[in-house]
């Protein structure tokens, strides 16, 4: 009697637990979309980073806490030395060898400690930085160094969260519902940023240093808690694949981006990936500066510019998803979102010629509309293009390229309009012509990317089924 | 997978895989503690606490 009721209560045990484990027991065809959602959290946690430290931090360094302008952009820059390594990490994750089967949890987890880690220690490495209390009598290199360790950390975990939770993405759904997928986390990455941006403002709007540490470390929390949440039970538990990674071949990183990028039209698309965002990245920081500089916009009137354009870019992705689900070709749509951005920048340029605000604003929105097009198409082509078990590859190539340019493109828009501002010290030109040279810069890479993508050819990769590809890889792809 | 005879009570886990779960859980241990000390050594260099 006594035993029985042991026997009964181990067994109920034993059927308890596993639902308090973090996998997921059996690898469902059908993906719902409540969990893919719930996925998607970890880009709300990389677009609480990139606001976090490309906006509010940016003015916070400055404006609150002294530090010189030009110490600021170096440690805001720091985060885009790590961007190329994505390649690596998506590398990485495609050949890493688990008991457990898994390939892409232990990076994400790995890259959401880095961020917590960042976030932890970047409140105080910036209050010591800019000489709060006793740190005035502190030797430089302590603040330096330690605000240096909280960004790059920070870069290194959103960069490695990002790229494997787009490969575990992929690897979850269907090759049809991949479009749908790509939207969904562009979605929830603006959404991210936006609604973090409003809060953050909130919170630090009566600033104190106090305060400084509850958010940047609060944004902490909220990301481990974020993360967390977006991989339990994601991933399956796998003993035949543990067994196939534990045998399988070191594989060597090099041979395996010479297999990427031997694809017929890869390094092609990588380079209109980069041209492309570029062009559309430049405009981000100097749309709100044009509005109230060269048409007398108010700050409030500026803000909802930024809106507009996150509006654009939203129903962009919305209407990529649609046609990419439908069958549509990524690459031609990629094509045609950045030709929508070459009119639009033209009507920005324009309307502070005589064109007046409503031109403005029409351009701001064709401008979101296009670089929502093209960066869910040329994500879709990315994942599309590559083969299964090479998808973290692809998609760190796509994110090292993305990132990197993107950063680039904010970082030469601010340089080149301080240079011509500051060339023009006695006020001959009017105040809208540095800006316009920047936009005319963006049309000209909207142009070269488009050129770029003519020669793509689309259906190349239709030929060669993702199905196929583990079998087919060893032959020469130069066929299709 | 019940008849694993590798199987690590309650979890169903084989050794390995219970190890490398556990290996995650000594990592996170780590990294935290080495931020926990970097950030102390950082408020006690602006507002020391001792002496």
């Amino acid at each position: 009697m006594m035993f029985d009721y042991r026997n009964f209560a181990l067994r109920k045990l034993a059927g308890i637990a596993p639902r308090y484990l973090p996998f997921a027991d059996v690898a469902t065809p059908e993906v719902p979309l409540s969990r893919l959602l719930r996925l998607s959290l970890f880009q709300v946690t990389v677009g609480m980073a990139l606001v976090l430290l490309v906006g509010t931090l940016n003015r916070v360094m400055i404006v609150e806490l002294a530090v010189p302008a030009s110490l600021v952009a170096g440690m805001l820059a720091l985060p885009l030395l790590f961007a190329p390594f994505r390649t690596l990490i998506g590398f990485r994750s495609d050949t890493h060898v688990s008991a457990l089967g898994w390939r892409r949890v232990p990076y994400i987890w790995k890259g959401t400690m880095y961020q917590f880690g960042g976030f932890a220690i970047m409140p105080f490495a910036l209050l010591v930085l800019s000489g709060y209390g006793e740190a005035i009598d502190a030797p430089r290199w302590i603040g330096l160094s330690s605000a240096a360790l909280a960004f790059l950390l920070v870069g290194a975990g959103l960069h490695m969260v990002q790229t494997v939770g787009l490969a575990l993405a992929t690897d979850l759904v269907r090759e049809e519902d991949q479009p749908k997928v790509v939207g969904l986390m562009y979605v929830m990455l603006l959404l991210g940023m936006v609604v973090s941006a409003l809060i953050f403002g909130w919170l630090l709007e009566p600033y104190t240093p106090g305060r400084l540490v509850q958010v940047i470390q609060g944004c902490a929390v909220v990301t481990v808690a974020l993360n967390l949440a977006a991989l339990w039970k994601q991933e399956a538990r796998d003993r035949n694949r543990a067994r196939e990674m534990q045998l399988a071949p070191r594989a060597d990183f090099f041979a395996a981006w010479r297999r990427l990028i031997a694809r017929p039209g890869a390094l092609r698309l990588l380079v209109v990936i980069g041209l492309g965002t570029f062009g559309f990245g430049m405009a981000d920081v100097l749309l709100e500066p044009y509005g109230g500089q060269a048409l007398g916009l108010s700050v409030a009137a500026t803000t909802k510019l930024t809106a507009l354009l996150a509006t654009g870019t939203l129903i962009g992705f919305g209407i990529a998803s649609r046609l990419l689900g439908s069958g549509g070709e990524p690459v031609a749509l990629g094509r045609i979102g950045a030709l929508i951005g070459i009119p639009g920048f033209a009507a920005i340029i324009l309307s502070s010629m005589g064109g007046g605000v409503a031109l403005f604003l029409a351009g701001t929105f064709a401008t979101g509309l296009g670089a929502g097009l093209f960066g869910h198409a040329t994500l879709t082509a990315t994942i599309r293009g590559a083969a299964r078990e090479q998808t973290g590859l692809a998609l760190g190539a796509w994110g090292a390229v993305q990132a990197t340019c993107a950063g680039i493109g904010i970082a030469l828009a601010g340089i080149v309009r301080d240079i011509l501002v500051g060339l023009d010290a006695g006020g001959g030109l009017p105040a809208h012509t540095p800006y316009n040279m920047v936009f005319m810069i963006e049309i000209v890479f909207l142009v070269l990317a488009v050129i770029m993508a003519l020669q793509l050819r689309p259906k190349s990769e239709r030929s060669t089924p993702r199905t196929q590809g583990v079998e087919a890889e060893p032959q020469p792809v130069e066929g299709t | 997978m019940t008849d694993d005879p590798d199987k690590v009570w309650p979890t169903g886990l084989n050794l390995h895989e219970a190890e490398e779960v556990h290996s995650y859980l000594i990592d996170g241990t780590r990294v935290f503690g080495a931020i926990a000390l970097l950030a102390h050594i950082l408020v006690a260099v602006s507002t020391p606490w001792l002496g």
